[in-house]
């Protein structure tokens, strides 16, 4: 779905303000109410979600990026989600990721956050958790049959661990995963220096990334 | 002159050379070949390393600086201490932000590694005398808060239980002037306010000014009245948004991080020292005509109030041969015309 899509239904507007805001409870009313009155369905629900995420990430230059702003509407929008779709989270139609804070480091805020930010975009995040064995994110990425394997990381001793994946990922046959890496410490290095396929500055640029490899995906 | 007159002049933004004061904390540990977790135990480790370091680079300052995890351990978080990495938290002091009432300020004799904390900075203190600075350290109130609580349920709580939040940052405040006092009483030159989570990278700087310049006043003040010879703000991450508050918070020294323009930042706060702002990754991953190069650029723009240092804390492992080229690029800049 387009960022543009939520367009020509103005009547979203008021939903993707409160998402915006990070406004949970008052999220929560205005879709259950347009809900009710039959004004929107599920899937109109779904734009209104991903277009508050894209007006985040447009809003999250360099310099404005503050995790949390991000995080409040992160919160609304995975409420009204939960709410929406009760048997589960926003329908994934796009390829699996899997995310993981390295072994040796449990700030996971970062990660948290992207994960939150590629479900609403649709892609289903496969969360290995955080001090995460470098062997337990490959296993995941083969049991999952995932297409990316994303590792944030704040502090610069996992930096060893990150370059490892590569080679991991070879061994197990997965030599055509993308690995992408991020986070306070991560995102300072060059992708040549981690030896992965892109470094993003932040959880925006990461599902934009991920967006334009899953467009060209067969 | 001494490594501590140097330092003191670029607070006073006088010229006297430049202070060579890479962040070497773990490092230390690696270069003296000692397991990180007997550096962040045993004062005497980290004493011994510290002074090898500052003799080994010939740097202007030792750190008597162990992990963010020494006040929340005191209070009775339960922590995880890896032979080889930074100690990790696997329960949190407090759950609810509502929870602060029942804290209790520790003494920082008994609590936790509090003690070793103050042995480190007697025994570097004792060794180094006022050769160079020794720098003592303490957390700042919003990144104290987050290690309570854990960062996710501080950064809500700040939202959701506004008034329940202050209470855990006037507590941290308390508590951070109880062990930068006792640091600075045992011989610290000054205390590091070390405040990450206060970065513009994670709140606002609406909420810095709301929530936490007022705090950071009173934190700088009180140190400087315990007799501290400088107060030290250390937040990473892009500064740029809320320098113009830290003249008012009492700060003396403003640490920069490498994606913070070092022209800006001079401009933003013109009376102010700054640290800063060699990318520490660089550290670990290019070579010394890197580093030389990067050190020429920010002295450029600043040759007094200025501590030429990393943006933040070198990795473990960073190549010896860099931090001799930023000490280096500070020494020929003291002797340039």
């Amino acid at each position: 779905m387009s960022s543009a899509s939520h367009a020509d239904c103005p009547g979203l507007e008021p939903l993707i303000t409160l998402l915006m805001d990070g406004d949970t409870e008052a999220a929560l009313r205005e879709a259950r109410q347009v809900r009710e009155a039959g004004a929107m369905g599920p899937l109109e629900v779904v734009r209104a979600l991903e277009a508050a995420m894209d007006r985040m990430s447009s809003k999250c230059t360099a310099e404005q990026f503050n995790l949390l702003e991000i995080m409040l509407a992160g919160r609304a929008v995975t409420a009204v989600a939960h709410d929406t779709f009760p048997e589960g989270a926003v329908p994934s139609i796009k390829g699996t990721v899997v995310i993981a804070t390295p072994q040796g480091d449990v700030h996971d805020l970062g990660k948290n956050l992207t994960r939150m930010v590629l479900a609403t975009k649709g892609f289903r995040v496969v969360d290995c958790g955080k001090d995460c064995p470098a062997a337990v994110m490959v296993q995941a990425v083969a049991r999952e049959d995932a297409f990316a394997l994303l590792v944030s990381g704040l502090i610069s001793p996992v930096v060893p661990l990150v370059r490892q994946l590569r080679g991991l990922l070879r061994e197990r046959g997965l030599a055509g995963v993308q690995l992408l890496a991020g986070g306070a410490a991560l995102k300072q290095c060059s992708a040549e220096a981690l030896n992965v396929d892109f470094v993003a500055g932040d959880a925006f640029e990461c599902a934009r990334y991920l967006d334009g490899l899953e467009a060209s995906r067969p | 002159m001494t490594g501590l007159e140097r330092v003191l002049a670029a607070v006073r933004c006088a010229h006297a050379g430049i202070p060579a004061v890479p962040q070497i904390f773990g490092h230390a540990a690696r270069t003296g070949d000692m397991p990180l977790r007997r550096y962040l135990t045993d004062p005497a480790v980290l004493a011994q390393c510290q002074i090898a370091a500052m003799e080994r680079y010939a740097t202007d300052a030792v750190f008597a600086l162990f992990d963010a995890s020494v006040e929340t351990e005191a209070l009775g978080s339960r922590l995880r201490l890896p032979k080889d990495s930074y100690p990790i938290i696997e329960r949190y002091v407090l759950e609810r932000a509502s929870d602060a009432a029942r804290l209790q300020l520790p003494d920082p004799r008994r609590a936790g590694r509090m003690p070793v904390a103050l042995e480190a900075v007697r025994l570097l203190r004792c060794a180094v005398g006022d050769r160079a600075l020794v720098a003592g350290c303490v957390l700042g109130p919003m990144t104290l808060a987050c290690q309570l609580m854990g960062a996710e349920p501080a950064l809500f709580a700040a939202i959701d239980e506004t008034a329940a939040f202050e209470q855990v940052l006037d507590f941290s405040v308390e508590l951070a002037l109880c062990f930068g006092t006792a640091q600075l009483e045992a011989g610290a030159h000054l205390c590091i306010v070390f405040e990450p989570s206060a970065s513009p990278a994670m709140v606002p700087p609406a909420f810095f000014r709301g929530l936490l310049k007022a705090r950071l006043r009173r934190l700088c003040e009180g140190l400087k009245h315990q007799g501290a010879l400088a107060t030290w703000l250390h937040i990473a991450g892009p500064v740029e948004p809320i320098l113009p508050y830290y003249p008012d918070c009492g700060v003396d020294i403003a640490n920069i991080d490498y994606c913070v323009d070092p022209v800006r930042a001079r401009a933003a706060v013109p009376d102010l020292c700054l640290a800063g702002n060699i990318r520490p990754m660089a550290f670990l991953d290019s070579g010394p005509e890197v580093i030389t190069e990067a050190c020429t650029q920010v002295l450029s723009v600043a040759r007094r109030g200025i501590l030429l240092s990393s943006g933040c804390e070198i990795p473990l492992d960073s190549r010896p041969e860099c931090v001799h080229a930023l000490v280096r690029a500070a020494r020929n800049e003291a002797v340039r015309p």
